[in-house]
């Protein structure tokens, strides 16, 4: 990473994402088949957007995916199994970002630890920790 | 040509029902409402209240009419006023009705004298003319209505005409009531709609106004308030007939009738032209087509027809007007089609007409565990003929990949579109029917869009 606004923008996505996942998970237990509505999907999309913006290449979870398509009527249950993708790789992202310095977790800038605490790394590679 | 032409659709004019103050008529055939004369009696708009008085009016002035020497003058009136065709409301396949003879209009008329009441103060709900002569009913009571209103109509048409672009032109209409010199008169050079066979004025009327029964009616009188005991204690007895003669001697039962309707005035709402489902009918529809055998064997084709053709109506409802079931046999196979009005409503709705011409679309049922090239073939052929290029076949399984490459093939060498939907997709057309997040006709939009995509 290289800015401090970088970091700020990395967190600000996986808070949204979380709230997505917490939100569209609960709706498809309810129902995995039942199609999100219209103003939702444009809620999801502005903030799979951003993470697609933030995420490196090497770090999008599909390759051919970049937008959910009103007209096909995703499911909850479609949904909420790409978010969980791109919380994943959001996570693996942010733990490649980070580093234990001086007794706590910063993020790195420009290759070097900053002064911005972070949490712990979870994901390194594919594996978590 | 069109399937149960509309008068809007037959203008091109993209207008969905539910969208219309006026109830659409049909070209060829009535419109299964009437007039009830009481919801504008008890209509909150003083408007509505004012016609009803000036209907009121009117007909009592037959009744003045005969008591004073003028009985031939109120006959005639009377018979003027019991058919309007102009509206095209009732169970009539041809937009025509029969007015009443001289006999039963001097019957109605006879009752400003035969009942002390009707003869001193006149009527206060006209329709109470059920009680006393057989042979008048809710569509009588509701062409007598429109006729005595008809100058009312005249202009609610022209307003309506200028506000959805339908075309008029300029007609002379016979018996519009003259409420200043209390007869019918014709009103020349009328700008109206017209029924483009037969040249005929078409006068359209508000939804507010139609019920499917008046709320004054015969049926629920005799079940509910009608003394039958004091007719005739043998069940054979009691007859119409006798209960018509025991009214007119007994007005206060009648009078009692009336005023329990006024008191439950609240309750009496206009009928709806099209009633959707409830969601828990729908899913039960959607059990029973899941629970059907394909194929033909034990009527399943025809249960599954049934359940499908009373289940997309609901679900599509209100972007798609439902027009009518249809069968029609192609080298001697049966099919059964259900035809919608394409309302344009929405985008896709609108390429579906600029694209492919469809004024109406077409649903193909197929009850097959597969569906043939041959049922691809027969759905192809009926839409070069006549209904569009845009088709959906329902089915029970998704096309096997050489029909729906014959689909694609279809759609590259002629423009045609061929959708299919089968049980998955009903399915989440009803879940989506039950859950309100999306619309069922989304489905159909994702259903095209995964065809054109696999569009050269």
């Amino acid at each position: 990473m290289r800015t401090n606004e970088e970091i700020d923008a990395l967190e600000r996505l996986i808070v949204q994402l979380k709230g997505l996942h917490d939100e569209i998970s609960q709706l498809a237990k309810k129902s995995p088949n039942d199609a999100l509505n219209k103003f939702k999907l444009k809620l999801v999309n502005s903030v799979i957007a951003s993470a697609n913006n933030i995420l490196p290449e090497g770090y999008l979870p599909f390759a051919d995916f970049s937008q959910f398509i009103e007209d096909d009527m995703p499911s909850n249950s479609d949904v909420t199994l790409v978010i969980t993708q791109y919380i994943e790789q959001v996570e693996r992202f942010r733990s490649d970002n980070v580093t234990y310095y001086e007794y706590s977790w910063v993020y790195i800038i420009n290759g070097k630890p900053s002064k911005i605490s972070a949490k712990e790394a979870t994901l390194i590679g594919a594996t978590k920790k | 040509m069109l399937v149960r032409p509309r008068l809007t659709d037959y203008h091109g004019i993209a207008l969905a029902q539910s969208d219309a103050n006026f109830a659409i008529p049909f070209l060829d055939e009535d419109i299964p409402l009437y007039v009830d004369p009481f919801l504008l009696w008890r209509s909150p708009s003083q408007q509505d209240q004012m016609f009803h008085t000036g209907l009121i009016n009117a007909f009592n002035h037959l009744g003045y009419l005969a008591k004073h020497g003028k009985e031939k003058e109120a006959v005639a009136n009377l018979i003027a006023a019991s058919e309007c065709d102009e509206v095209g409301l009732g169970v009539s396949a041809r937009r025509k009705g029969k007015r009443i003879g001289v006999d039963k209009a001097e019957e109605v008329i006879s009752l400003f004298r035969r009942v002390p009441h009707y003869e001193s103060r006149g009527f206060r709900h006209f329709e109470e003319i059920q009680f006393y002569v057989e042979g008048i009913s809710r569509d009588r009571v509701s062409d007598i209505a429109c006729s005595f209103l008809k100058s009312v109509l005249i202009d609610y048409t022209i307003d309506q005409c200028t506000n959805s672009d339908l075309p008029t032109q300029i007609v002379d209409v016979e018996n519009v009531y003259d409420y200043r010199n209390n007869a019918f008169s014709t009103a020349k050079g009328v700008k109206l709609p017209t029924n483009p066979e037969t040249a005929s004025p078409i006068l359209l009327v508000p939804k507010r106004w139609l019920r499917f029964i008046p709320w004054i009616n015969y049926d629920d009188y005799f079940e509910k308030h009608c003394p039958q005991d004091d007719i005739s204690h043998t069940p054979e007895e009691l007859t119409h007939v006798n209960v018509l003669s025991y009214n007119r001697d007994h007005y206060g039962v009648v009078e009692d009738y009336v005023t329990y309707k006024e008191r439950t005035a609240e309750d009496c709402k206009n009928d709806p032209l099209f009633s959707q489902i409830p969601v828990t009918s729908a899913k039960r529809k959607l059990a029973a087509i899941r629970s059907i055998q394909t194929g033909k064997d034990n009527g399943a084709d025809k249960q599954y027809e049934d359940a499908v053709g009373s289940l997309l109506p609901s679900l599509l409802y209100p972007r798609l007007d439902f027009a009518q079931a249809q069968a029609r046999t192609e080298s001697g196979v049966s099919i059964r089609d259900l035809i919608f009005y394409n309302t344009r409503s929405g985008p896709f709705l609108s390429e579906i007409f600029d694209d492919y011409g469809s004024r109406q679309i077409t649903f193909e049922l197929k009850n097959v565990a597969r569906v043939e090239r041959e049922h691809i073939d027969q759905i192809n052929r009926y839409l070069s003929l006549e209904l569009g290029r845009f088709g959906v076949l329902v089915t029970r399984n998704p096309l096997k990949s050489a029909e729906f490459k014959r689909t694609i093939d279809l759609w590259s060498g002629q423009r045609k579109a061929i959708i299919t939907l089968t049980d998955a997709d009903i399915a989440q057309m009803v879940e989506v029917f039950e859950s309100k997040q999306r619309e069922p006709l989304d489905v159909l939009v994702k259903k095209y869009a995964e065809f054109r995509r696999a569009c050269p």
